[in-house]
């Protein structure tokens, strides 16, 4: 990682020193304008911050400072102001004119902290809440009346599934804990805040079910989260980057979905899950090689097809590394394997196209990454054209025309097709990038350069660790047991029980409900909670 | 920087190797098919049948009818000679790998293969699964220039010809282990070229066939067995793993036909001194195919009396192929000195040096049991009324 900074030259940067107004030391004043004014001083040239006053008797009895912007305000109109106006003309005599009485008896809101501290005040103002003043003095309260514009936790679309819930995080980090919430009711379910990024303050949460989850990894995990220094934190994969392993390996050793059942999964087997403000995605560690081939419909469907579909896609992220380099290392050094009549066809193909199979190849190869990153961006309505531009122009065209060959064509359909049945996609992207050395391998040692390309490779998965864990378990470290996840898609009691036996001793039923249907007809089934 | 210098190291090592055996398909000529034949002035002319991949694409030019395989021949006083120069003729690089077949002209097998084979067992491009036969009263590249309907290339109808196990079906391997084992000799598939077809005399297009057996003596060829005789050898060797046998069935005048779908040999050899009796065993099982007599084979009486005419048909198969063996070509090649070095060696001993004179006069005892487990769905056959069928 060092030598990769040094590589490219690139220096943390470094900002422009401010005067300081988030000095830790700083505190309110009992005189309600000085208070005013420090505000306004921090919030200098803001247009979004609103001071409102309240006069009573002739003097600034309240000052209400709240961001417009991320602020509800029929929230705050109904549960602030309007209590504290109302209050006082009501109860003329016993209205609070100070803090303490206010939050008992005339604020119906939830989540209300006092403090003296200037930073603390900002800093709740910028998550959203409101700061209350009071004349004389020197203590606010802040009370969140969160309004911040949020969208419904619908499906996403990056992770469509046909059967399982159809709910997916949001970029809202409360609702996405809520979600977690929802799923696994136990008070065993921990979530840890730590605040990244020394301008976005971004709220990031580690949750873990205590007591299934392995505690050195937990330490791991704080340890590598706090110790991020950045300015700004916007998506999870900037966390992602800070806390893999080995940032440089194709392969993603930190799990990230959209799908709080994805996550609630991982939980439930010892996973720890980590959920940053502002982004739906969530990242879950460790990750293995074999979860990046897990769907989460997996346990949901029927056990025989979820392993019959499992794999297929063992089948296909073979071909879809394998199948472009197979075709250049045959065809150009191997031709004696082909069986005559399929190599009399792949001659007859190749025969007017002027350039060696292994140009040919990446040729194609590169036209259909361009296609597929194209379309990735591309607006609905223009992603027709594509379409049309890369099935008739770069496949049926340049066939006729004699620039490539069909056979190419196939295959590299099929590795497109192929490097698209693998269910997570920063996986599948890892698996893209290792076709192309393979095809270079191919083209200049033949099958001995794809035999050393599959042991390199095969070196490296095995060698790579996620927070402790090898990344080929259970296949790296051989474990029988939990074979049943990987080979094989086991029913879900055979899990049920490998599961229990893993949190065995604890009083929690955290995984086994109570009233499970006992439809066993073999007694070693788990039958219920403990 | 390390690692980098390593990694930089490393690609150099993989680039600077060169390609060196990277070729691509379109400079690559597929023989498909060798043929060897003598000249008069005793040097070798080897022919090679090279196929042409029909050029499907390349520009909107609609497909015109293009030869599929054309055939070039050298001359030379061994194989790399003839190599070398029909590499001459060719822009692109030969390629044996996919040869299905090698002709030998009758002249030169009866002169003698012994100096061309070598080159097949120590060029590791050829492949030891090519299948060797002789072409019958005919130069090799005559066989080549025979057009061929079915598959593209004719060669490769050969291949699929000896693939189906009609025939003796014998490679090059084959070939080499005859030659190297110890009382046996070698033989080889024989094939017949321009042979034209009974009721088509007059068909331009004349095609060639499988016709039985050729039988070498130190590398020469002694003679030929016919389809018949070789039928038998097969089922002798232990090679016949389909066939039909036909019988006709005396004092009724109407014949059967039975298809094999098993079979064993069992050949048990009893030497006493120079008194040596072999003693073959061929059983056989199948299911009738064909009754063309009036019998209800529906009756086990008649289905022993089927079975025995057939075992006397195979007999007579297996006897013309002793006869001709023993007495014609004196060769063996059946193996019955391999099974005497099998059973018992320290007579083997004995018999070695003067085997090729002790086999003419081995005596051979030849026992042939079949049976029929499936007659069909019919009885007698359905044609005939109820009277005429003999239960």
């Amino acid at each position: 990682m060092k030598m990769f900074r040094k590589w490219t030259g690139s220096k943390p940067q470094v900002m422009k020193e401010l005067p300081s107004v988030d000095d830790e030391s700083a505190q309110l004043t009992s005189d309600i304008g000085q208070n005013e004014l420090i505000l306004k001083q921090v919030f200098q040239n803001c247009s979004d911050i609103i001071f409102r006053k309240i006069h009573i008797s002739g003097h600034t009895q309240w000052l209400i400072v709240y961001l417009e912007s991320l602020v509800d305000d029929t929230n705050l109109d109904d549960h602030v102001l309007r209590p504290l106006m109302s209050g006082y003309a009501s109860h003329d005599d016993s209205a609070p004119d100070e803090i303490e009485g206010v939050d008992d008896r005339v604020l119906p809101l939830g989540k209300i902290q006092r403090t003296s501290k200037v930073t603390d005040i900002v800093r709740h103002l910028l998550i959203g809440q409101v700061a209350i003043l009071a004349a004389e003095d020197t203590r606010a309260m802040t009370v969140a009346v969160n309004g911040r514009v949020q969208r419904n936790p619908e499906e996403p679309p990056s992770e469509l599934v046909l059967r399982g819930p159809r709910d997916g995080f949001i970029e809202n980090i409360s609702t996405n804990m809520g979600l977690l919430r929802s799923r696994i009711k136990t008070s065993r379910l921990k979530m840890e805040a730590y605040t990244v990024g020394e301008l976005t303050q971004t709220e990031v949460v580690i949750a873990y079910v205590d007591g299934i989850a392995d505690d050195n990894v937990i330490e791991e995990v704080r340890k590598r989260v706090t110790s991020i220094q950045i300015d700004g934190v916007l998506e999870s994969g900037y966390i992602e980057q800070f806390i893999e392993d080995l940032p440089l390996s194709p392969f993603p050793q930190v799990n990230s979905t959209e799908r709080p059942d994805v996550i609630a999964a991982g939980l439930l087997k010892g996973k720890i899950a980590i959920l940053v403000d502002t982004t739906p995605f969530v990242l879950l560690v460790p990750m293995t090689f074999w979860t990046g081939l897990q769907a989460s419909e997996d346990h949901y469907n029927r056990s025989i097809f979820a392993t019959f579909v499992r794999w297929i896609r063992f089948l296909f992220i073979f071909i879809s590394i394998f199948a472009p380099s197979l075709y250049v290392a045959v065809t150009t050094f191997h031709q004696e394997m082909i069986p005559t009549n399929l190599m009399l066809s792949i001659a007859a193909a190749r025969e007017a196209v002027p350039f060696p199979a292994l140009i040919e190849t990446l040729l194609m190869e590169t036209m259909f990454e361009a296609l597929r990153e194209a379309g990735v961006r591309m607006p609905r309505q223009v992603g027709q054209a594509v379409s049309i531009v890369g099935a008739l122009v770069i496949g049926q065209a340049a066939v006729e025309a004699g620039i490539i060959s069909a056979p190419v064509v196939i295959v590299v359909a099929t590795t497109g097709i192929a490097s698209f049945t693998v269910p997570r996609f920063n996986f599948a992207n890892g698996i893209q990038l290792l076709r192309f050395p393979m095809i270079l391998l191919a083209g200049t040692l033949g099958l001995y350069g794809i035999v050393l390309g599959f042991l390199g490779t095969l070196l490296h998965v095995t060698a790579l660790r996620s927070f402790g864990t090898p990344y080929f378990t259970p296949l790296g470290p051989l474990t029988y047991k939990s074979l049943k996840d990987v080979l094989i898609s086991a029913p879900i009691w055979e899990e049920a029980e490998a599961m229990r036996s893993s949190t065995a001793g604890t009083n929690n039923s955290a995984n086994v409900r109570q009233g499970q249907p006992s439809n066993s007809n073999q007694g070693n089934r788990p039958s219920g909670g403990n | 920087m390390k690692p980098f210098m390593y990694i930089g190291l490393l690609l150099i090592v993989l680039i600077t190797t060169g390609c060196w055996d990277r070729t691509e398909i379109n400079d690559i000529a597929f023989v498909m098919g060798t043929a060897m034949d003598l000249t008069d002035d005793g040097n070798i002319m080897g022919s090679v049948q090279i196929a042409i991949p029909p050029s499907a694409q390349g520009g909107p030019g609609k497909s015109r009818k293009q030869e599929q395989y054309f055939m070039i021949s050298a001359v030379g006083k061994n194989s790399s000679e003839v190599i070398r120069n029909l590499q001459d003729k060719l822009s692109r690089r030969l390629f044996y790998a996919h040869r299905s077949v090698v002709f030998v002209g009758e002249p030169l097998a009866r002169h003698g293969i012994k100096d061309v084979l070598d080159h097949f067992s120590r060029d590791p491009r050829t492949r030891l699964r090519t299948f060797i036969m002789v072409a019958k009263g005919n130069e090799g590249r005559e066989i080549l220039k025979i057009r061929y309907p079915f598959e593209q290339v004719p060669s490769e109808a050969v291949r699929e010809m000896e693939v189906s196990k009609a025939g003796l079906g014998v490679t090059i391997r084959d070939l080499f282990i005859a030659a190297a084992s110890e009382g046996i000799n070698p033989v080889m598939g024989v094939i017949e070229g321009a042979v034209p077809s009974k009721g088509m005399e007059d068909s331009a297009n004349k095609i060639f066939r499988l016709a039985g057996a050729a039988v070498f003596k130190d590398f020469k060829l002694a003679g030929f067995l016919n389809n018949k005789e070789t039928r038998g050898l097969l089922w002798v060797l232990d090679k016949m793993k389909i066939g039909r046998i036909t019988a006709t069935i005396p004092g009724d005048n109407g014949n059967v036909g039975m298809v094999l779908t098993d079979s064993k040999r069992k050949i048990t050899a009893d030497v006493r001194g120079s008194r040596i009796k072999i003693h073959i065993l061929l059983q056989g099982n199948g299911s009738l195919y064909e009754n063309n007599t009036k019998l209800d084979i529906g009756q086990s009486e008649n289905l022993k009396l089927v079975q025995a005419a057939l075992e006397k048909s195979v007999e007579a198969d297996v006897q013309g192929l002793l006869t001709k063996a023993q007495k014609k070509y004196k060769v063996d090649v059946i193996g019955f000195g391999q099974t005497i070095y099998r059973d018992q060696p320290k007579q083997w001993k004995l018999l070695r040096e003067k085997w090729d004179q002790q086999f003419p006069e081995v005596d051979v005892s030849l026992t042939v049991k079949i049976t029929i487990r499936d007659t069909g769905m019919a009885g007698p056959p359905l044609l005939l009324e109820e009277k005429e069928i003999k239960k």
